[in-house]
């Protein structure tokens, strides 16, 4: 016999490894079920607590987002000093976005607001307008507004800064603690999958331990011994991350649209690259666990 | 061919399976293993077929060194070897032929070929009318035939058998041993751990005997030597 390389594929090999994988499925058909089903239950779990992860960190984004610093400049100070004091803040590195409401607009908006026409108000008021100019300065990181907040009281030329203490100082230990919750969920998840997985593949070795026995002692190669197994594992594992895929996927779409529906307030991630992303990733998170779960529980039963 | 220094093999549980153990055999010999059970037959069968690697000392086959050989190079030791076993080791089910051609099949061995070594090594060992028969429908004797061919089909240079007439009454065991005996005379080496005292005594075979994991003795055309 000439050697084959290490992982001993000629034709009739591969011939070989093709049945012994179809007898495999054939000749346990309920443990092969068991499997498809085992990989499919633990990928719908991975697959909600993935949507699940989403939708908490979107959630906290979105929450965070609303976190803003509102600035008000001393009444005393030119439109060009207002927006020097602009550029300067839009220099700040923590410094996101900065937007300059005068107080021309916040009149007009006012005026508006309280269903007056234009110049009525000031009119009104005596010709001088009371209103500040306004900057709504947004932080990179929401975790940065307090110090923000500090460091613009001290610019020359701000009167008041407020961000909503208060709110903001509950917000941030709710938000992390939503995204740490959604990353233990998946995780947690994902471990429990691949033990429920391992048990099951170990079942299907075990039940062909003396085959293999006899494969080694004949002098078969442990790729020749592995490859009908990773196939198998692999073809239950597409099976079963296909079927994951369909009841994660329609599930999710029905439960976006009953969320909007009766809870409007709260949003579901509706984006359409992530929602394809998850279910071929669980896809192929079913084939790779399939494949390697085998591999990995075919090595006890390889040393003979 | 085969060639054992010094080896010892203790077993992780602490039990002394063999103690410098020093042996020469040489290629075409006949050769039965004897002495008491758990003496250390079996070990030493185990160590040709490098399913035991020796705690001390060295093993030789054919020039190779079994003790030092890395993992990946065992398979295409033991494509040289073939091995006999007393519970026979068949795959319930497969048919006799898939059995039997299990071992050229795992060498990927394209099918024609193996569908006429194996019809003719088959015909060899008489069961050429029960090819397609399972091994549950057949005799322990049919069954050990059915181990042999898949021993012998790769042309092994060495013949292993560890007690192959174990299972088996006086008169299968004899038609087993015809088999060896030819396998023998067309140039395989024989090696056979076993406690059949006639069929040892009548061969008049080299005869090994191990005692508490030593070669208590070792003599051509020797005799079992133990009474039961």
């Amino acid at each position: 016999m000439k050697r084959k390389g290490l992982t001993g594929m000629s034709f009739s090999s591969a011939q070989y490894i093709l049945r012994e994988t179809l007898n495999s499925l054939k000749r346990n058909p309920w443990l092969s079920v068991a499997s498809i089903v085992t990989v499919m239950v633990s990928l719908v779990i991975l697959g909600f607590s993935a949507f699940f992860l989403a939708n908490a960190s979107n959630m906290a984004n979105m929450f965070e987002s609303q976190v803003e610093i509102a600035a008000f400049a001393q009444t005393n100070l030119s439109q060009s000093e207002v927006l020097a004091l602009e550029d300067r803040i839009k220099s700040m590195p923590q410094v996101a976005s900065v937007e300059l409401v005068t107080k021309d607009q916040a009149l007009l908006e006012f005026g508006q607001s309280l269903g007056g026409k234009k110049g009525d108000l000031l009119s009104d008021l005596g010709g001088t307008n009371p209103l500040p100019d306004k900057l709504t300065v947004k932080a990179n990181d929401p975790q940065e507004v307090a110090g923000l907040a500090a460091e613009l009281t001290k610019l020359p030329g701000l009167e008041t800064v407020s961000y909503g203490q208060g709110v903001v100082d509950k917000l941030l230990p709710f938000t992390r603690w939503l995204r740490w919750l959604g990353a233990v969920v998946v995780g947690a998840f994902t471990v429990a999958s691949l033990v429920l997985i391992s048990i099951n593949i170990k079942m299907n070795v075990f039940s062909r331990r003396r085959e293999i026995q006899i494969m080694k002692l004949v002098g078969a190669s442990n790729w020749f011994i592995r490859w009908p197994f990773l196939v198998e594992g692999l073809i239950l594992g597409w099976v079963g991350g296909i079927l994951a895929a369909l009841i994660v996927g329609l599930g999710y779409r029905w439960l976006a649209d009953y969320v909007q529906m009766t809870l409007a307030f709260l949003p579901m991630v509706q984006n359409s690259a992530l929602f394809w992303q998850v279910l071929f990733g669980l896809i192929f998170a079913g084939m790779a666990i399939g494949a390697v779960g085998s591999a990995f529980s075919l090595r006890k039963f390889l040393r003979v | 061919m085969i060639q054992l220094n010094n080896v010892t093999k203790i077993y992780p549980n602490g039990a002394k399976a063999l103690v410098d153990v020093n042996l020469r055999i040489s290629k075409g010999e006949f050769v039965f293993l004897v002495g008491p059970s758990g003496a250390g037959k079996s070990t030493l069968v185990r160590l040709l077929f490098r399913e035991e690697v020796p705690t001390r000392g060295q093993v030789t086959l054919n020039g190779r060194n079994l003790v030092r050989m890395r993992e990946r190079e065992v398979p295409l030791l033991r494509r040289t070897i073939g091995v006999i076993f007393q519970d026979f080791k068949l795959l319930p089910n497969k048919t006799v032929i898939e059995n039997t051609g299990f071992a050229l099949e795992v060498l990927g061995v394209p099918a024609k070929e193996v569908q006429a070594r194996t019809r003719s090594v088959l015909d060899m060992v008489g069961l050429s009318h029960k090819t397609r028969a399972f091994p549950g429908e057949l005799s322990g004797g049919e069954q050990q035939r059915v181990c042999v061919a898949r021993a012998i089909i790769n042309n092994p240079a060495l013949l292993v058998a560890d007690e192959p007439t174990g299972n088996l009454d006086p008169e299968t065991a004899w038609e087993i041993m015809d088999l060896l005996y030819n396998i023998n005379k067309r140039g395989t080496t024989v090696i056979m751990a076993t406690h059949a005292k006639d069929i040892v005594n009548q061969m008049k075979k080299r005869v090994i005997a191990i005692e508490k994991g030593r070669i208590a003795r070792d003599e051509e055309k020797g005799a079992y030597g133990y009474e039961l």
